[in-house]
């Protein structure tokens, strides 16, 4: 079979997509031809987009199991749906390889203070749970505040806030070289305020477990 | 053989500027962790192949490559995931995340085989910013998950 007739073998099954509910990219794969294809995110199973292009032409993907072939010199093929046990068939083995998505936890603090409020306490069992689960644990340690106060001290209160997450996670055993803290003040609210406002949902260490 | 000196000299100290300059600059900062490994899996390194190892730290421009048995699955600083099933090679060209300081880019070179990639930060706080290139094509994504498999030549 020649590339040409392919692309209109490939066109004819994208027509029938249309009409259809699914068709089928069958193997043999062809020389030359790149696969690109839209996977719902692990986990959330939310579809994002994607658009393949070369110099020839360019095709959007916007649907789970999107699919298009390119080759070279020619625009990519028209989108066609792969079926989950193609999908499977082609992208398992990787897929079971790509890593967990990261899981971010987010601690609050008593004002002005690197006190933990009561209630975040306890999601300190949860974030080290999620450590456990992970084969090789990146552990991210973000301190933030609410705009009270000079945004030198509200660095250094973040700061602080980190720390004491980080000693919190130390002392439940993880490994320290895991374990990086940040500050980013009071640059980045959770919630937006004028400045000089006290908000406590502002006054937080973000934990994004990689 | 005198006349020759100068220009020896000259070689010499050439060589010895290049050598210099890297060692003098900072040492290359880490884009990324080895998350997942089995089988026959490497990392290449100015031209030179290693086992790839859970938790080995990966640099700007390494590629990553999987034998017959091989996959592996990498987490880069930004969130961002790619994995490779078997005799697939990549190479992380471009890596940029400073959001602070506006830097975000990306750019995954798929060269051979099968490969996932799974957006990050980078994707999400500049989706033009992240190039996922094979032979053939250039894939653009707005936050999301794309397999591409690489035709052989």
């Amino acid at each position: 079979m020649t590339v040409r007739s392919l692309g209109t073998a490939l066109g004819l099954a994208s027509i029938v997509v249309a009409g259809c509910a699914r068709v089928s990219i069958q193997e043999p794969r062809q020389p030359g031809q790149d696969l690109a294809v839209l996977l719902p995110d692990s986990g959330t199973g939310v579809v994002g987009r994607a658009r393949a292009s070369n110099g020839a032409g360019s095709v959007d993907l916007t649907e789970a199991r999107a699919a298009t072939r390119v080759s070279r010199d020619r625009s990519p093929t028209p989108v066609a749906i792969l079926s989950e046990a193609d999908v499977q068939r082609e992208f398992g083995e990787a897929l079971a390889s790509l890593p967990p998505a990261p899981e971010t936890f987010l601690l609050y603090f008593q004002f002005e203070s690197d006190e933990l409020a009561p209630a975040s306490r306890a999601l300190l069992a949860d974030t080290l749970e999620a450590v456990k689960r992970r084969p090789v644990p990146d552990v991210l340690v973000v301190g933030h505040t609410d705009t009270m106060g000079p945004p030198a001290s509200n660095f250094q209160l973040a700061l602080r806030r980190a720390q004491t997450v980080r000693t919190l996670l130390l002392a439940a055993g993880l490994d320290g070289n895991s374990v990086a803290v940040s500050s980013h003040g009071e640059s980045q609210p959770l919630v937006i305020t004028p400045d000089e406002t006290s908000e406590p949902r502002n006054r937080r260490v973000a934990i994004t477990v990689r | 053989m005198k006349s020759h000196q100068p220009t020896t000299i000259a070689v010499v100290l050439g060589a010895v500027m290049l050598t210099a300059v890297p060692a003098a600059a900072q040492a290359p900062a880490a884009i990324g962790r080895v998350k997942i490994v089995s089988g026959a899996a490497f990392i290449v390194r100015s031209g030179t192949s290693s086992a790839a190892t859970p938790g080995a730290v990966l640099l700007e421009t390494d590629s990553l490559r999987t034998g017959p048995d091989g996959r592996l699955g990498v987490s880069l600083n930004d969130d961002t995931r790619v994995s490779l099933g078997p005799d697939s090679e990549a190479r992380l060209s471009r890596y940029r995340y400073a959001p602070s300081e506006g830097a975000l880019s990306l750019v995954v070179n798929f060269m051979r085989g099968v490969a996932v990639y799974a957006s990050g930060q980078i994707a999400k706080l500049s989706p033009d910013a992240v190039r996922l290139e094979t032979p053939a094509a250039i894939v653009g994504v707005r936050g999301t998950t794309v397999g591409l498999r690489v035709a052989a030549e």
